[in-house]
């Protein structure tokens, strides 16, 4: 990436220790993590069989504390190394509050002390970062009231809905969105732990991992059809770590479903391929080990360069370096993807020239 | 012929693995359970993470059936710290997913308790 491209990170993973909530929590939920050791509840079977687990070893603070908790080495070894011009903290899904199976009333208070951590050590520390409005979805009316208390910080740019077992297109989840589009905030989706294999979980991690985006193109497909971009004509939605390469499948398998469906959707006013080149966009991490003339196909079968958006997923093993990640591609598309497009998406993020 | 001292036998034990330059270029050395030194260069040819900070452990061996594991070669895998990429040190670096690819590797010596890196 040469150095007179600017860079929106679309996807760093910032992460809090437990403790560092409980100054944001009342009681009893502080009872709860300071006494009874409640920790986000885990599905997986497999450990990730990286060299450190979920992130990268190089990136564990030197003091011992997990990868992604510390600001000042996050700006050492990520964001001045590269020369980041602006990133998107998406969390690191624990606490994951929408992702609870129950206890919501917990979900709804870790939410909202999270949402409080984050403005208070990383976005008001950073210029370069910008937020996501955690929720817990499951309680809608709830998640409604967060969006309205936090949803108006200048940094805030996204609602973040974690990709489990729920399908968020359901109209009981409308009224999230009806927020999320009233303060200009786009819909950020990540991946938790959606059990990919029919409801269940594959018997290898590597199965897994690499039906990933399998679960994000159920939730594309879910929120296309069930009209959330015809109901909302200002929200967009923007699928993290999910990949891309995808994406020319899913446009030319939707149309063409359209095509000989459209009775029973009939809210559905335009091909969903228009909808998902207007609203929905894709963060290119993790990228498959393209050439340049594969990519430019790719780009090429999606009808536009305007879908797709850089992220590097730090500090996560399977981090992309914006340097190698992508072939080297003509300056004027990899301004696009390393900047414009993410740029262009995020309302909130400020043109640089007016910083 | 150019050549420098990297380091000291002494400095890395077997199975272990440590950063160093060879003029301006960052190089790894590696030491194996046998006592023997290896150079590569010290940057993962996938994504240019810097492989003294993965980690050097055994392989999972593909002479294997399905459901059946067997742990070997250890202390002589080199594992990239990002995307965990296995590198086989005994075998000039190649990866172990796709042989035909390896870690540039640099020749090496021993004089006395000097590590010698030469080309």
């Amino acid at each position: 990436m040469p150095k007179q491209i600017p860079l929106v990170d679309t996807d760093i993973h910032e992460r809090v220790q437990y403790q560092e909530l409980l100054e944001y929590l009342d009681e009893p939920f502080k009872h709860y993590i300071q006494n009874c050791h409640w920790i986000q509840e885990k599905h997986m079977p497999y450990t990730q069989p990286s060299v450190a687990g979920v992130d990268r070893a190089d990136a564990v603070i030197p003091d011992g504390r997990p990868a992604g908790s510390d600001l000042a080495f996050m700006q050492e070894q990520l964001l001045d190394d590269i020369g980041h011009e602006f990133g998107i903290l998406t969390g690191a899904l624990d606490p994951s509050p929408s992702s609870m199976h129950g206890w919501h009333e917990m979900a709804v208070a870790l939410a909202s002390a999270y949402n409080d951590w984050q403005i208070d050590k990383w976005l008001d520390k950073d210029e370069r970062l910008y937020g996501s409005v955690h929720v817990a979805a499951q309680d809608r009316d709830e998640a409604v009231k967060e969006i309205e208390r936090v949803g108006t910080h200048p940094k805030m740019v996204q609602v973040l809905l974690p990709i489990d077992d729920i399908m968020w297109g359901d109209p009981y989840y409308h009224p999230i969105f009806e927020a999320a589009e009233k303060h200009n905030l786009m819909i950020g989706m990540h991946h938790n732990e959606p059990p990919v294999y029919y409801g269940k979980w594959p018997r290898y991690f590597i199965e897994w991992h690499t039906l990933i985006p399998t679960a994000h193109m159920k939730q594309v497909t879910n929120m296309i059809f069930n009209g959330v971009f015809e109901k909302f004509p200002n929200l967009g939605m923007i699928m993290i770590e999910g990949g891309f390469t995808f994406i020319p499948h899913m446009m030319w398998k939707m149309d063409q479903q359209y095509r000989d469906l459209r009775h029973e959707v009939p809210w559905l006013k335009r091909k969903p391929s228009d909808v998902m080149k207007e609203h929905v966009r894709f963060c290119t991490q993790p990228s498959e080990e393209l050439n340049k003339k594969d990519f430019m196909s790719l780009i090429e079968q999606m009808g536009t360069d305007e879908m797709i958006c850089f992220a590097t997923d730090y500090p996560h093993w399977d981090y992309d370096s914006p340097h190698r990640a992508l072939p080297n591609l003509d300056p004027k598309l990899k301004k696009k993807i390393y900047f414009e497009n993410a740029k262009n998406f995020y309302p909130k993020i400020p043109d640089t020239k007016e910083r | 012929m150019k050549e420098q001292v990297v380091c000291k036998t002494t400095d890395i034990q077997p199975g272990e693995m440590m950063e160093s330059y060879f003029g301006k270029q960052n190089v790894l050395i590696c030491r194996t359970p046998d006592g023997e030194f290896y150079a590569f260069m010290n940057q993962c040819n996938h994504q240019g993470a810097p492989l003294h900070r993965g980690m050097i452990c055994g392989a999972t061996t593909d002479q294997s059936e399905p459901g059946e594991y067997h742990y070997c070669h250890k202390g002589e895998i080199l594992r990239c710290p990002w995307h965990g990429r296995e590198f086989d040190i005994k075998n000039e670096g190649r990866m172990l997913a796709n042989p035909d690819k390896k870690i540039p590797s640099f020749n090496i010596r021993i004089e006395d308790e000097k590590v010698i890196v030469y080309k």
